[in-house]
């Protein structure tokens, strides 16, 4: 063939598909002109998504929430038309009366007679539309540059997150809990692999599984972890109510302490208060709970654990150790009922008195054996008692409370903090398994759980949680702050089987990879000069679930929730009970004194002298 | 006869060192035996024992869990029932009839309105009202008309549900 041959042959196919397109886009134009009311809703439906970052399935929702105005329509037509082609037929009527109204410029009236079918045609056609410009435009078969996909994805992420704000302020839009039981944690953002509802909510079962935390400081951390309480706390004493579930028992270790944690600790009482749990104990400020309640082996392992030994010859000090430590738990009579009494009996007199019944040879071998070694027994646990203070010599079990919110100081004192995580946890799980307790759902939630971590490590928590069917939630600042070890960071994320929240985190690659890759279409073009010639490929590639440089640039409040392989992003709710109260009556807004109510002069406290001595100057102490 | 009352308070665990402080003091001022006019010993001291148990945020943490727990709701003899404050126990929720729940969450719903974002609700309404009276007056006599109104009934329900407060509890 000759060059001017082939130009002309070139030139003819150039011409020929323009035409088609142009006859393509001919026909569709006519046909949006004749449907002119659908094609007003479907693009004021268009315009909206895209404002709104709204997805397809969005649309589809309206479109079928709109159809019982279609069912109204054909019923009034029914009734005014007695023959069923009529009835039928009547959008068309009515579509052939709005064009003569058109034309006297009635264009409202013209609107309002077809709308009952147009709004859930447009609207289901808004959101085909929709949903083939977003899969056009990430599969780089739509825009005009290649930059389109990413300028698009950047602008509906705004779209979304402002919409996603909206809804999260508005008083009603996240409750704490969702009508059907649910834990409601805010206004959805994004969906990948996830369906997309406009409230994410979590079935409070999936708290009693393993769930982590990770947000850097001033990513709303604290927030959402409140909010999970609640919201955990909420449903399932909705459903002990109207089920008879297990009554929930919250055990917050705010493991690094300090004045923050006492405002944390507060903000979460009148939370709690609000959805319905009774006392909410603050430890060790407020109320105590007692390590001696323990069963003895219980108290014996724990007791040995507590104390730093080492390895070498020093575990034949060790061995000693035990075994003395097991002699006076388990010594005839009452086990000691508080410190003061475990470390009077750390004594070879005391111990030889107790098993000196001529029935316990084997023993008084054994004590005999030990005596040079009690004195440094008793010596160690005594400074043992006495850093960790009386917060755990009782009285006050875990039973007593509702919610129990403990701060450790681990960022002060680090070594006690960890001696305190160990017995608290050993408590909590004496409470799950007890067989004389009331069962209770346990939630265990470790706020930076990092700073006590060293010697009781997190996974041991998760894998005695999973064994003793109580929840464990643990948060960490950042993924190194998770664990000890990489090795223990991926068996705690892992074995997250509760889902993984991701806050904003410098660095979220371990645990995204964890989540898993999706496949998506990504189309080549032939590039002619600076510009995409007509023809390329288009191959399935894999990219992350949850895009890490987006996490790494999220907002505070925003999270992504990562769970079976999907990722849902959410602007999470700020806490706060419904404010009208529990028993639904009304309170006095203004304080009224009482009537006299009968004397109690059991309770009267010593009556002061002068009235300025219970009044005044300053105030309560 | 629980210590809310006596000082005059109602049961909430939320209630601030100083409310309580305030309370206590307005019964003192009026009831303390160095007044006058003698005051009321017997007042006095059911609201200074009150007192005492309510003045720390554990204490009324308690106080309110004694409550639920159903111990000190019984009324004293002669006060009005406003001044019995109850609290819903998981025993009188389980012994509830079924429709009394649906008429509660009816009866809750002015104060939830209320609690919640009524201008917005009340502009809400105003504009499905008024839209549907336009459509009605612009075609009367058509099923459309009847059938856009059933339209902005669904919206109004639909948008309005996040302009009221959250139910009690949620």
């Amino acid at each position: 063939m000759s060059i001017w041959g082939w130009l002309k042959l070139t030139i003819a196919v150039w011409l020929f598909r323009q035409i088609l397109k142009l006859a393509g886009g001919l026909i569709v134009a006519a046909v949006a002109v004749a449907a002119w009311p659908v094609t007003v809703v479907a693009a004021v439906g268009y315009a909206a998504a895209w404002l709104r970052g709204w997805p397809p399935a969005r649309l589809g929702r309206m479109a079928a929430w709109s159809l019982p105005m279609t069912a109204v329509y054909f019923v009034g037509a029914a009734i005014r038309i007695p023959s069923w082609s009529a009835v039928l037929l009547a959008p068309v009527h009515d579509w052939a009366h709005a064009w003569r109204l058109l034309a006297a410029h009635a264009i409202l009236r013209a609107g309002l007679l077809v709308a009952p079918v147009a709004v859930p045609a447009g609207l289901a056609l808004g959101a085909l539309w929709w949903a083939w410009r977003i899969y056009a435009v990430t599969t780089g078969l739509a825009g005009q540059t290649a930059s389109a996909p990413v300028w698009f994805d950047e602008r509906q992420w705004r779209h979304q997150a402002r919409a996603a704000r909206g809804r999260a302020a508005a008083p009603g839009a996240v409750p704490l809990v969702t009508g059907r039981g649910l834990v409601a944690v805010g206004a959805t953002i994004r969906a990948v692999g996830h369906r997309w509802r406009p409230v994410l909510a979590v079935p409070a079962r999936s708290f009693g599984r393993h769930s982590v935390i990770i947000g850097s400081s001033g990513s709303g951390k604290t927030n959402l972890m409140m909010r999970l309480w609640a919201g955990w706390f909420a449903a399932t004493l909705a459903t002990h109510r109207r089920q008879g579930g297990d009554r929930p028992l919250l055990v917050v270790l705010d493991c690094k302490g300090g004045p923050d944690a006492r405002t944390k600790a507060e903000r979460t009482r009148r939370l709690l208060h609000g959805v319905g749990a009774g006392r909410v104990a603050i430890w060790p400020d407020e109320a105590r709970l007692c390590l001696w309640d323990l069963p003895p082996r219980d108290l014996g392992v724990l007791l040995l654990a507590m104390i730093e030994t080492g390895d070498g010859a020093a575990a034949y000090y060790t061995d000693v150790m035990q075994t003395v430590v097991n002699l006076v738990l388990t010594a005839p009579g009452r086990p000691p009922a508080d410190a003061a009494s475990f470390l009077d009996r750390l004594d070879s007199d005391w111990l030889e008195a107790a098993y000196g019944d001529g029935a316990h040879e084997a023993a008084m071998v054994r004590i005999r054996a030990a005596r040079p070694h009690v004195g440094d027994i008793q010596l160690r646990f005594a400074t043992l008692f006495g850093r960790l203070g009386p917060a755990l010599d009782g009285p006050g079990t875990l039973a007593g409370a509702d919610v129990w919110y403990c701060i450790l100081e681990g960022t002060r004192e680090q070594s006690v903090a960890e001696t305190q995580a160990m017995a608290l946890t050993e408590l909590v799980a004496h409470a799950a398994t007890a067989p004389e307790a009331e069962r209770r759902a346990i939630l265990l939630a470790a706020d930076d759980y990092s700073a006590v971590s060293r010697r009781v490590p997190i996974s041991n928590l998760y894998e005695r949680g999973r064994s003793l069917g109580l929840g464990v939630q643990v948060s960490a600042q950042s993924w190194p702050g998770l664990g000890a070890s990489e090795d223990e960071r991926y068996r705690i994320a892992a074995t997250a089987d509760g889902g993984i929240w991701l806050l904003h985190t410098p660095y979220p690659d371990p645990v995204i990879q964890l989540a898993g890759k999706r496949r998506v279409l990504e189309s080549a073009h032939r590039l002619v000069g600076a510009a995409w010639g007509d023809d390329g490929t288009t191959r399935i590639q894999r990219v992350w679930t949850a895009d890490p440089d987006l996490i790494r640039t999220l907002d505070t409040g925003q999270a992504c929730y990562l769970h079976r392989g999907g990722a849902t992003f959410v602007q999470v709710a700020r806490p706060r009970p419904s404010p009208l109260p529990l028993s639904g009556l009304r309170y006095p807004s203004v304080i009224v004194p009482p009537p006299a109510p009968p004397p109690e002069p059991e309770q009267a406290p010593p009556s002061p002298n002068r009235l300025e001595d219970v009044l005044g100057p300053g105030p309560a102490r | 006869m629980n210590p809310f009352a006596r000082l005059g308070l109602p049961p909430r665990p939320d209630l601030t060192d100083a409310q309580v402080r305030t309370a206590w003091r307005t019964i003192a001022a009026q009831t303390h035996p160095d007044r006058p006019d003698g005051g009321d010993v017997a007042v006095y001291t059911a609201a200074a024992a009150a007192y005492a148990q309510l003045r720390t945020a554990w204490a009324r943490s308690e106080a309110y869990a004694d409550l639920a727990a159903g111990e000190g709701s019984v009324p004293a003899p002669g006060s009005p029932p406003a001044q019995a404050p109850r609290v819903a126990t998981p025993a009188s929720l389980a012994a509830r009839p079924p429709g009394v729940a649906v008429a509660r969450a009816l009866l809750l719903i002015p104060a939830r309105i209320r609690r919640g974002r009524p201008l917005r609700l009340v502009a809400r309404a105003l504009a499905a009202a008024l839209t549907s009276l336009l459509v009605l007056a612009l075609i009367p006599a058509q099923p459309a008309g009847p059938a856009v109104v059933t339209g902005l009934v669904i919206w109004f329900l639909f948008t309005a549900r996040s302009d009221l407060a959250p139910p009690p509890g949620r």
